[in-house]
């Protein structure tokens, strides 16, 4: 008799959220269930920005997909997830954009760290989360702001940023406190959808994403 | 040599709630059609996806009992040792595109691209694939122009460019025309002949009866029927809390409940050629 | 090209530099045949240079100068008209690139450089993937707006919107992932073998020396940076 006791074959529990295996190496039956569930994670991104777009919300919800990825299969495969989209919205819109792949880097650690400790279980462990996750992001995206961009880069935040630059407070601090805002708003409400999603998951669904169970303390 | 074997193979998904297979044993013939018949739930599908190594690797769960192909059984990691030999193809084509290529003639190189054969050989294989399945004059249409009858030859020329020794087929032809489903047939006919294991899971019993050489019917996880196909689909047992018989059958069973005449007695007629024979 | 501008966009010192770029960017994306992306460039950079001039030259410190009825500051346009140059010359090669890219042909050449396939498979995968999400969530706008859900009114009213448009795209593009991960198993998307490139990239004699020329530049305009 052959028994044979799998869980679908993520990375082992610990690897899953700080061993960060190489995408090369990754063994067949992993990679091909990233190959299947990246693409569509990045499209997500796009997406649900033209459906915040449709809706007149002052954020940009454009990391669902990377967090969703993050919470399901690892860091690493957030990292990869962040990093395609990062690299899309650069080839679209200009490479000057693939300054924020840090923070595309950060956001996908963070998830994974938030889904490791159950950060998903309901919608004040989601948005507290999300909170902290926008508070982090935000403060890195000020840094990459103000250094690469002087503090000019979309539309939203850069009007946040120049009327507090006339109302007399000075060039750095006006980029952090205007990224902080849309940031820590962006990622909670991220945070908040994606939690749903996971519990939201069919069972049969769930079975194949350990780390996504996890995630919702299932 | 068998070219499909489970061996007394007990299986459950993560979520399941019991086996989904319970100590099924199982040989599908190399030079064979066998057709896994049953109900919705009744591990058809599980079969398949055992015998392609795909379970339990990607989708989790436990199984006992053992898993062979063409004699080679799946590795430690459930890996079958004949990916890149084996023919999959299921009921949804749009989801088992590669998702990168521009051309129809792109789509169907996908696999021996991968597998890095030379690229003459990948040329005539591709053509030789399009040919058989009706697909050449797309060639170079764009996939996502393609309509869904269109799609489904696409994706089975995709899997035959392999030349695979093994057909692992979930409800191939549900997207298909009858044109479609009869050259698609004719093609795992043929793939038998030359010595392939051809292996059907599907609930189309009216497409099927006269196609294959052996019918496997399961019900609730349990092999409950084993046997020549038109023997099997003419009785009653097929019936009884399975997933029963062809239109013709199911008229004539039906039929003989109301008039009591031998033309409509057991063995059902399955076929509409069979039906005529009988009734003249 | 595109690399390389965007290289020398950071390297060649402000505003001169920039600007020059840019206008050079100009003149090459019509030889290319992609003048196209001039237009959507500006499309993107107007709202950035509108900013850039009033964060830094109407609102920034230090000696002014006049120019109408306005005072910018030195300091500040120079900066605006540098970082200006940048997004311009950045965002159009960007764009040019992008317009001229041809997702079999890049397939084909990274096959041939022996690159792995996950890595291309993933950009060009989610390149086709986008136009799908899209119209996607076009179906699923039209289809709860005929079951009655509202996107107008209030900030609170719109955001309550979010989650029954979201769910439906995020859930669905779930139950896909199993059976697409299967049938790229079985079409050897994990094989370890190097993948054929299906047709032979062209690459001449010309895009090599344009290529080195490039990259010459762009070497010695760092070290000039290092030095000077």
């Amino acid at each position: 008799m052959d028994s044979r006791n799998h869980r679908p074959a993520w990375p082992a529990r610990g690897a899953a959220v700080w061993g960060p295996p190489i995408l090369m190496e990754l063994p067949s039956s992993v990679s091909a269930r990233l190959l299947a569930l990246i693409p569509p994670a990045v499209a997500i991104n796009v997406a649900i920005g033209r459906i915040v777009a449709e809706l007149h919300l002052p954020v940009y919800l454009d990391a669902v997909g990377t967090v969703l990825v993050s919470a399901l299969a690892g860091p690493v495969a957030g990292i990869v997830t962040g990093l395609i989209g990062q690299v899309l919205t650069a080839f679209i819109s200009g490479y000057i954009w693939l300054a924020f792949a840090p923070i595309q880097v950060i956001v996908a650690l963070l998830a994974a760290g938030a889904a490791a400790r159950a950060g998903f279980r309901g919608v004040p462990a989601s948005l507290a989360w999300g909170g902290l996750v926008g508070l982090i992001g935000g403060v890195a995206s000020a840094a990459i702001s103000y250094v690469a961009f002087k503090g000019v880069t979309s539309g939203g935040v850069t009007a946040v940023t120049t009327i507090l630059v006339s109302l007399g407070l000075g060039l750095a601090p006006a980029v952090t406190v205007s990224s902080l805002l849309t940031d820590v708003a962006d990622k909670a409400i991220t945070f908040l959808i994606v939690g749903v999603a996971l519990r939201s998951l069919p069972v049969r669904m769930r079975g194949r994403y350990p780390l996504g169970q996890r995630a919702v303390r299932r | 040599m068998t070219g499909v074997e489970l061996r007394d193979v007990s299986f459950r998904y993560p979520t399941s709630a019991g086996n989904v297979l319970k100590s099924v044993t199982l040989q599908c013939r190399p030079g064979q059609i066998t057709w896994l018949y049953g109900p919705f739930g009744a591990g058809a599908s599980t079969v398949l996806l055992l015998a392609a190594g795909l379970a339990p690797r990607h989708t989790g769960g436990t199984m006992t009992g053992a898993v062979s192909v063409l004699g080679h059984p799946l590795d430690a990691a459930g890996l079958s040792p004949l990916l890149g030999q084996i023919g999959f193809v299921t009921a949804t084509p749009h989801l088992q595109m590669s998702g990168i290529a521009a051309t129809v003639w792109e789509e169907v190189a996908f696999a021996p691209a991968n597998l890095g054969w030379p690229l003459a050989r990948i040329e005539q294989a591709v053509e030789d694939a399009m040919t058989a399945l009706g697909v050449a004059h797309l060639a170079g249409r764009e996939p996502d122009t393609l309509s869904g009858g269109e799609l489904q030859r696409t994706v089975i020329a995709s899997m035959a460019v392999l030349e695979p020794a093994v057909w692992l087929l979930d409800e191939p032809t549900t997207a298909l025309d009858a044109a479609g489903q009869t050259d698609a047939y004719r093609m795992f006919r043929r793939a038998a002949r030359d010595g392939a294991t051809v292996v059907v899971a599907s609930e189309q019993a009216d497409a099927l009866a006269d196609v294959v050489d052996r019918l496997i019917v399961l019900r609730d996880g349990e092999v409950v029927l084993d046997g020549d196909p038109m023997s099997l689909l003419a009785g009653d047992d097929i019936w009884e809390g399975g997933p029963g018989s062809t239109s013709v059958a199911g008229l004539c069973r039906d039929a003989s409940r109301h008039v009591d005449s031998p033309r409509l007695a057991m063995p059902y007629p399955v076929t509409i050629a069979h039906a005529l024979e009988r009734w003249g | 090209m595109a690399l390389a501008i965007s290289m020398l966009a950071f390297l060649l010192p402000g505003p001169r530099g920039p600007l020059l770029l840019y206008a050079v960017t100009l003149v090459a994306m019509p030889i290319a045949g992609v003048g196209r992306a001039i237009r959507q460039g500006l499309f993107i950079c107007l709202p950035l240079w509108f900013f850039l001039f009033l964060l830094h030259g109407v609102l920034g410190g230090g000696p002014t100068f006049g120019v109408g009825p306005f005072a910018l500051s030195r300091d500040g346009a120079e900066l605006a008209l540098t970082q200006a140059g940048r997004f311009g010359a950045i965002i159009t090669v960007s764009l040019g690139f992008y317009h001229s890219f041809d997702a079999s042909r890049f397939l084909n050449a990274a096959a041939a450089k022996r690159w792995p396939l996950h890595l291309s498979y993933l950009f060009v995968a989610t390149l086709h993937a986008v136009p799908a999400f899209l119209a996607r969530t076009a179906s699923i706008l039209e289809a709860q707006r005929a079951r009655g859900l509202r996107f107008g009114g209030g900030p609170v009213a719109r955001a309550r919107a979010v989650l029954p448009l979201t769910l439906p795209l995020i859930l669905g593009a779930l139950a896909e992932v199993d059976e697409r991960t299967h049938a790229l198993d079985m079409r050897g998307v994990a094989s370890t073998r190097l993948r054929t490139p299906l047709m032979a990239p062209k690459d001449s004699v010309l895009d090599r020396v344009v290529r080195w020329l490039l990259w010459l530049t762009v070497g010695a305009a760092v070290v000039w940076r290092m030095v000077g």
